[in-house]
């Protein structure tokens, strides 16, 4: 080895090349294809930016809008219920906490699929296992919400909860107890102990989990097309309708830069505030 | 229990049958204190002893079992902490490590409402009566030391402006001169605020440089209640005698001590020796002969470890007439009688 060489490149070289091949290469091609003319199937030289014209044009916006208003109120449903989750199973710690924690955590394990088409069958009018089991206990009708707007969110709720429920849960013991009681002694009531003491100190957890919660929910289709019906299209359902049923690679591909630059405009502000390595380091 | 009341201000806070219990365990039993206006008291007791309970207790952030505490005649005992007029330094400091120092010192006052000026102004006040530069002000606590920390929780307890000021050990992590530092501004501090000080401690050395009163704690109860020189000069029992620190207890049986086999007239079950009180040569009454171990220069003093009769014997002699005493040497030593304090126990 000469001099010249540090051992830090060589050794890390392996993981470089594994970073660029499964990560930095897959983005590359799929920019690639989207400079390539319409319902090709080559990567040619012979780049055109006729694809992102189409995107703007052909009314992708309002899948796109659908996309980031449920991963925006995904967001917030799931952080407003994951605090309170994450209190109460800090606050008990223990069997209960333990078994409630691992119910919680074990459906991520099953696919989402399954569990989706579960929650489908849950909500089914009349016959489902809700308004079917209220029908013949209680000869109550129920109306359903299969196949609209909100079935969709309540799904994507459900789905994410997970992700937002973990690291929402390690803010929250990051809170030190005596910093809460030292609010307290100096005056301060639930809700200010809440806004000066508590927020600050589990805003890390809360801006992981948000940060996950909201591009797993952006990236997500499933929740629209199981339980959402045809009341709404997302930008996922789009690009993949674009690559398989219109075979058009690089439509596909142009509306899905499109949605990683859009993901990236609002991710990048929030994880440049916060300091990662300062975060794991405390 | 030999209760005193030195002085005839009013009292401020008012404790009866005070009783917290965590399960079987009573971590505070039935303690019944008057504490005047104005009064510094250390709590102090062995870990374990139910005094982090009590000041708890007193703070709002345990609730009593039974008992009752009233300030000025108030009944408290079911106020919460935050409608207390009363404010705990922390053992572990509890600052707010994501504001500033000034942010710190100012929490009180904004929970309060006031004006975001006035804070300032009074914060600036606070840092300079805990003696920190104004500088200190935008400073994050986490870039402060030890002693800075100690002091910047000491005026954000202030800044709540109350009327008792708690204090669960927060010396207790402190190095050793920093923190004689630190007791002689917290008693010169009590002195110019004019505010009740009640303290926490396991170290009666401590206690007994600060304190107005001392009580001395045991499984949840005070064993002893009194001024520092009545604590020290007549403890109640072996327990209070030996929290005294490097002191001597000889145990006597009949009219005889134990260990050294030497007579005396008994006044009780335990006589406390302090070191200077035991002499070099047979110049007092009581003599003995006992063998030289360590010795330990203290300055002008030096700490001589004696062995007699299996036990270790300890003298604190002027360092001129312990130069030439050497390790295994056998040494004539001697007490005077009326120097012992007796504790019945």
């Amino acid at each position: 080895m000469n001099a010249r060489t540090s051992p830090g490149a060589v050794y890390a070289a392996p993981v470089i090349l594994f970073l660029v091949l499964a990560f930095a290469m897959p983005i590359v091609i799929v920019v690639w294809y989207s400079l390539m003319p319409p319902r090709t199937f080559d990567l040619t030289l012979a780049f055109t930016l006729e694809n992102y014209r189409a995107a703007f044009v052909d009314g992708y916006g309002k899948p796109l809008m659908w996309s980031l208003i449920g991963a925006t109120l995904t967001t917030i449903a799931c952080a407003l219920l994951a605090w309170p989750t994450a209190k109460a199973l800090h606050a008990h710690v223990g069997r209960a906490a333990a078994v409630i924690t691992a119910l919680i955590a074990l459906p991520i394990f099953i696919s989402e699929s399954v569990r989706l088409f579960g929650l489908s069958v849950f909500m089914m009018p009349k016959g489902g296992i809700l308004a079917g089991s209220l029908n013949a206990a209680f000869g109550i009708e129920l109306g359903s919400v299969l196949n609209t707007r909100l079935a969709a969110l309540l799904g994507m709720i459900y789905i994410h909860f997970p992700f937002m429920l973990f690291p929402v849960l390690l803010g929250v013991e990051m809170i030190p107890r005596d910093r809460v009681e030292a609010a307290r002694d100096l005056g301060a009531n639930g809700g200010q102990v809440f806004r000066e003491v508590e927020l600050p100190l589990a805003m890390p957890g809360l801006m992981i989990g948000g940060l996950l919660t909201f591009v797993l929910a952006l990236g997500a289709n499933a929740e629209a097309a199981i339980l959402g019906g045809r009341a709404v299209t997302v930008i996922t359902a789009a690009i993949d309708q674009r690559f398989n049923y219109g075979q058009d690679w690089p439509s596909g591909s142009a509306l899905t830069v499109l949605v990683i630059v859009v993901t990236v405009i609002i991710v990048l502000p929030v994880l440049a505030r916060f300091d990662l390595a300062r975060l794991t380091r405390r | 229990m030999a209760s005193e009341s030195a002085t005839d201000r009013p009292v401020i806070l008012s404790l009866a049958g005070l009783t917290r219990t965590f399960g079987t365990l009573r971590a505070v039993d039935g303690i019944t204190l008057d504490i005047p206006d104005g009064e510094f008291i250390t709590i102090v007791g062995p870990s374990g002893s139910g005094k982090s309970t009590l000041v708890r207790l007193l703070a709002g952030l345990e609730v009593p079992t039974a008992g009752t505490i009233h300030l000025r005649g108030v009944d408290i005992t079911q106020v919460p902490a935050n409608r207390r007029p009363t404010a705990l330094v922390f053992q572990s400091l509890a600052l707010f490590d994501h504001r500033s120092v000034g942010q710190n010192i100012e929490f009180a006052m904004k929970m309060k409402g006031v004006a975001a000026d006035v804070r300032r102004a009074r914060a600036m006040e606070l840092l300079a009566l805990v003696r920190l530069p104004e500088s200190f002000y935008a400073r994050p606590v986490t870039q402060c030391s030890g002693g800075e920390r100690q002091r910047v929780a000491l005026a954000r307890a202030l800044g709540s402006d109350p009327e008792i000021l708690f204090f669960d050990e927060p010396l207790s992590a402190i190095d050793y001169r920093l923190r004689k530092t630190l007791e002689v501004e917290l008693k010169d501090l009590h002195q110019r605020t004019g505010k009740t000080f009640v303290y926490i401690t396991h170290s009666l050395e401590e206690a007994m440089v600060m304190s107005d009163r001392i009580a001395i704690m045991q499984a949840g109860r005070f064993v002893q209640i009194g001024t520092p020189a009545a604590i020290y000069g007549a403890p109640v029992n072996r327990f209070v005698a030996s929290f005294m620190g490097e002191v001597n207890i000889l145990s006597v049986a009949g009219d005889r001590f134990v260990v050294l086999d030497l007579p005396v007239v008994a006044k009780g079950a335990h006589a406390v020796l302090r070191p200077e009180d035991l002499r070099l040569g047979h110049g007092a009454a009581i003599r003995l002969t006992a063998m030289m171990r360590h010795k330990m220069m203290l300055g002008s003093r030096t700490q001589v470890h004696f062995e007699a009769g299996g036990m270790t014997l300890i003298a604190e002699v002027p360092s001129g007439e312990a130069e030439p005493l050497s390790a295994g040497a056998m040494v004539a030593l001697s007490f005077d009688p009326a120097s012992l304090a007796w504790v019945p126990e």
